[in-house]
């Protein structure tokens, strides 16, 4: 009961149209002992308006229109529940049977289903009642036969799912018969899409049964909202009234299955509605551009902080990262899923997801202000990395299947990419230029043609890296660059980041969670845990020299090929829920080294050396 | 790949033949199955012997049960679907005679339908959960769920009888031009109102479809790399999310069409529209059997034909069509 609150609350929609179906049912069953007129007696003035007496007028005949409206209710309900009755039973059974035994048995069947897909039901149950007659019970069997494959589709999909779960294996491998586990445990189970469904069978039924009433096939004992309106047709200039109520009355209930059915299935895939929230950015500032020196920094990120909203609550991937990044100098950015690097990645560009907001911080991008105290910097009303976007600095992303546009050519989206920021240039200039980039990083130039999907993956990281060198940046982020990829290739890729760094005089910022990958390509180390920079120093200190205990957890974890065998060490439990507000060590609860004061203060950023700084209580003192 | 797309059209196009062998059969057991003579039900209740003998004759209807169906098979196959016996002319001549009037028609609010649909489905997916979204979208749902028909007389209601702005009925009014540029105005006059009707109760599934569509693909990790690259709101949504948002449109374009078709035989009943739907309402009160028969087969084959071209035209903006 609790839950069915839950569901509904914030829902008006849904709400509603349980109201209007509830109204509805009301009607049809406490019809005949409602204070209303006989729907069928004639004794009333024909063409009386809409008034005290009648509420919706009365028709040609004298019929009271209210009455035969709630009449009416109960011709609708009863097509709608008897017709997607049997529609949802044949769908349940014929799909079953056809994801559960699958071979050839499953092609007949979902070759059947999908030709009667196609053939336009309220053509075949026109012909069907007017071959057989116009009886309300071959209108619904009409209105099944025309409408089960759409259920037949989705159990069959539902089964193919659900056969190999664990405990439908159990039930097989106990003995059960092919009969008992598809009732007893696979059927159940995969119910509530083809319940979501029938409400919206139910809503097409209603407006089949009026659609037929209404070109003279209804059944002629009935009272129906499509034959009044059939009826009213006629007198649309003496009594509109005759029409426009039960047209009103269809509209209501068919609207009110169909957001029911909507409403069932968003409350039924949460994840239906996860799309739909965007967070509030902070207001943008306007900064008077300054002329940026020559040789600041290419990258200058301070006490930045960002959140995701999730719903009512919202936790912080990024709390407080400062670091700076000299120019031709290569950052590695560590740490294990969800410690905030690839969001430390995605803020630098500003490229986070609809849900993410900055709450504080600055970076500078070569010198010019992006970010001040979490809002982006805009000049003119235009946002101050716009210019810098792709010509400055440029990221690649972890999974470049994805990355790129699907349903366009590679070439394209690179000479697309190149006359964004070149207006000047032609495209044969631009063609030029992704030759000159396809060449240094090894791809074919025929390549120019494929679609992402015609590449392989190595073929496509190259790709992505190409697009991210049109403008020769200064900056490069690489968000996992190799990870979908095979060693052997993941080490060419390495390689070829690496040789160029130092032929363009790039700066690096690779993200990853391979240390050994980071270690080949980067001069610094930062390793991040829960949203912080814990540790952050020159590679070879990281690896010789660690002072915080996560990160000489983090390197015990790797394997060694020299040196004594031993087993990779693993780190006991979780990485710490980032919803929760910080008063001590992140890494308290999971340190073997942690006293007291860890689990009451906060650590202080320990200069350990020059260019090595640690978050932790004992970073000066502990010796390894 | 292009081997790849030739033979995806080659199978798609086979697909066709046991579809249009179904509803043939369907019609047949349907005939077979139906209450009375079969020969009266296709020649009508008072026609004369020598007609009904013949109708026997070339039905072999004295012959065994799966004869019959082979006669039905290639008769119906061979386009000969029959005789009207309400016009007395073949009833693939009459339906014919009709598809253009059904044509502009269904065309016009289809494609008025999508722009329109898309449009602003695309416009509201800017702004998911916003108030403007969920406002639209139900409102959506409602357009989707109005009877037609309904909607039709209501429109008459407002422009034709209360304003007097815009004609009830028929494609050209009786005294209007016959030729020229004031023909057409004349007509688009007339379409005005069905059109619209039409247009407006399909017009909510292509709001919804391009919504979320739309809100799925802006998600995608290649949006977030044209973002990257620094393309404007308005390019990312209008040149590389929409391309990728159609695809599901197009889809639901072929798999609607019967549902469209639907609707224009009603629409067309309201506005004494000169097509298909009007012929069928008509065969309806004559109990005419064989067109009510063979428009099932026209309409159904036309729907096939429209899954296949939709297909197609999914292979066109999905590389990957073609391919697995």
């Amino acid at each position: 009961m609790l839950g069915l609150v839950r569901v509904l609350s914030g829902r008006i929609a849904l709400v509603l149209s349980m109201i209007i179906v509830g109204l509805a049912v009301f009607a049809a069953i406490a019809a005949p002992w409602l204070p209303i007129a006989d729907p069928n007696a004639m004794d009333a003035m024909p063409y009386t308006p809409p008034g005290a007496e009648h509420w919706l007028g009365t028709d040609n005949y004298g019929r009271d229109v209210l009455s035969r409206i709630v009449w009416g209710a109960r011709l609708a309900l009863l097509v709608a529940l008897i017709s997607s009755a049997i529609a949802s039973f044949l769908g349940i059974v014929l799909g079953s049977i056809s994801g559960y035994f699958g071979g050839l048995i499953d092609t007949v069947l979902s070759r059947t289903f999908d030709v009667f897909l196609l053939i336009p039901s309220f053509f075949l149950v026109l012909l069907i009642v007017a071959l057989f007659g116009s009886r309300i019970e071959f209108t619904m069997v009409a209105i099944a036969l025309t409408t089960w494959p759409r259920s037949a589709r989705i159990m069959r999909a539902q089964v193919l799912s659900l056969k190999s779960r664990v405990y439908v294996q159990a039930a097989k491998a106990a003995g059960a018969s092919h009969a008992r586990t598809l009732i007893r445990h696979i059927i159940p189970n995969g119910l509530a899409p083809i319940i979501t469904d029938a409400t919206i069978l139910m809503g097409l039924a209603v407006l089949t049964e009026a659609g037929l009433s209404f070109l003279g096939l209804g059944d002629q004992n009935a009272v129906s909202w499509g034959r009044m309106i059939f009826d009213g047709q006629r007198e649309l200039r003496l009594a509109p009234w005759m029409s426009i109520f039960p047209g009103v009355s269809l509209l209501l209930l068919v609207a009110a299955f169909n957001l029911l059915g909507d409403g069932l299935n968003e409350a039924l895939n949460p994840q239906l509605r996860r799309l739909t929230t965007r967070a509030a950015q902070k207001p943008t500032c306007e900064l008077v551009p300054t002329v940026p020196e020559p040789d600041a920094p290419i990258l200058r990120v301070s006490n930045l902080r960002m959140a995701y909203d999730l719903g009512s609550n919202s936790i912080a991937p990024v709390d407080g990262v400062s670091f700076t990044l000299q120019r031709g100098d290569s950052l590695g950015v560590v740490g294990e899923s969800g410690c905030g690097k690839s969001s430390l990645g995605a803020a630098i560009l500003q490229v986070m997801a609809p849900n993410a907001r900055m709450t504080d911080g600055d970076i500078d991008l070569a010198g010019a202000p992006i970010l001040r105290d979490g809002c982006r910097v805009v000049h003119n009303g235009r946002d101050s990395l716009a210019s810098l976007r792709w010509t400055k600095a440029a990221i690649i992303f972890q999974s470049a299947m994805n990355a790129l546009n699907p349903v366009m050519k590679v070439g394209d989206q690179l000479i697309e990419a190149f006359l964004l920021h070149r207006t000047d240039a032609n495209r044969d200039a631009a063609m030029q230029r992704v030759v000159a980039v396809f060449d240094l990083i090894g791809v074919p130039r025929a390549r120019m043609g494929s679609y992402p999907h015609e590449l392989s993956g190595g073929m496509r990281q190259r790709v992505m890296i190409a697009l991210s060198l049109l403008h020769e940046p200064e900056l490069l982020v690489a968000d996992e660059p190799t990870t979908a990829l095979d060693v052997l290739v993941q080490d060419q890729i390495l390689g070829e980041i690496d040789a160029l760094k130092k032929q363009m005089g790039l700066s690096l910022i690779l993200i990853s969670h391979d240390m050994g990958a980071v270690a080949e390509t980067c001069r610094r180390v930062a390793v991040m845990y829960a949203g912080e920079i814990i540790e952050i120093a020159p590679t070879e200190t990281i690896f010789g020299y660690a002072r915080h205990p996560y990160t000489q957890a983090l390197l015990a974890a790797l394997p060694t090929v020299s040196g004594e065998k031993r087993l990779p060490k693993t780190l006991p439990g979780e990485p710490v829920n980032m919803a929760e507000p910080m008063t001590a060590c992140r890494f308290a609860p999971r340190c073997e080294k942690a006293a007291d004061i860890c689990r009451t203060t906060r650590p202080p950023r320990v200069d350990v050396a020059p260019e090595h700084e640690a978050l932790c209580h004992f970073a000066g003192l502990v010796r390894t | 790949m292009h081997v790849g797309l030739l033979r995806f059209v080659l199978l798609r196009l086979l697909q066709l033949v046991p579809v249009t062998i179904i509803v043939i059969v369907i019609n047949f057991l349907l005939l077979h199955l139906a209450p009375g003579d079969i020969s009266t039900t296709l020649a009508g209740d008072n026609a004369d012997p020598a007609y009904l003998a013949m109708i026997r004759e070339s039905y072999g209807l004295d012959r065994p049960f799966h004869e019959q169906l082979w006669r039905y098979l290639v008769q119906i196959g061979s386009g000969d679907m029959g005789v009207s016996f309400r016009s007395r002319e073949p009833v693939f001549d009459e339906i014919m005679l009709r598809v253009p009037a059904t044509l502009l028609l269904v065309g016009t609010s289809l494609v008025l339908s999508v722009v329109v649909g898309t449009s602003i489905g695309t416009w509201i997916a800017r702004r998911p959960g916003s108030t403007l979204d969920s406002g639209i979208s139900a409102l959506a749902v409602g357009l989707f769920s109005i009877p037609v028909f309904w909607l039709g007389l209501m429109l008459v209601l407002l422009f034709a009888v209360r304003l007097q702005i815009l004609p009830a009925m028929g494609m050209t009014s009786v005294d209007g031009p016959r030729e020229g540029i004031g023909r057409v105005m004349d007509v688009a006059t007339h379409m005005v109102l069905p059109v619209l009707a039409l247009m407006t109760v399909s017009l909510g599934q292509y709001v919804r479809l391009a919504r979320s569509a739309v809100a799925e693909v802006m998600g995608e990790s290649y949006i977030t790399t044209v973002r990257a690259i620094g393309f404007s709101e308005r390019t990312i949504m209008m040149h590389y999310a929409l391309r990728n948002a159609l695809l599901p449109v197009v889809t639901v374009l072929g798999l609607q069409l019967g549902l469209v078709l639907t609707g224009a035989v009603l629409t067309e009943t309201v506005f004494s529209w000169p097509g298909l739907g009007r012929l069928i309402y008509d065969a309806i009160l004559a109990r005419d059997t064989p067109v009510i028969m063979g428009s099932f087969i026209i309409m159904s084959a036309t729907v096939a034909i429209a899954s296949l071209v939709t297909d197609l035209l999914y292979a066109v903006i999905d590389p990957r069509v073609g391919l697995k």
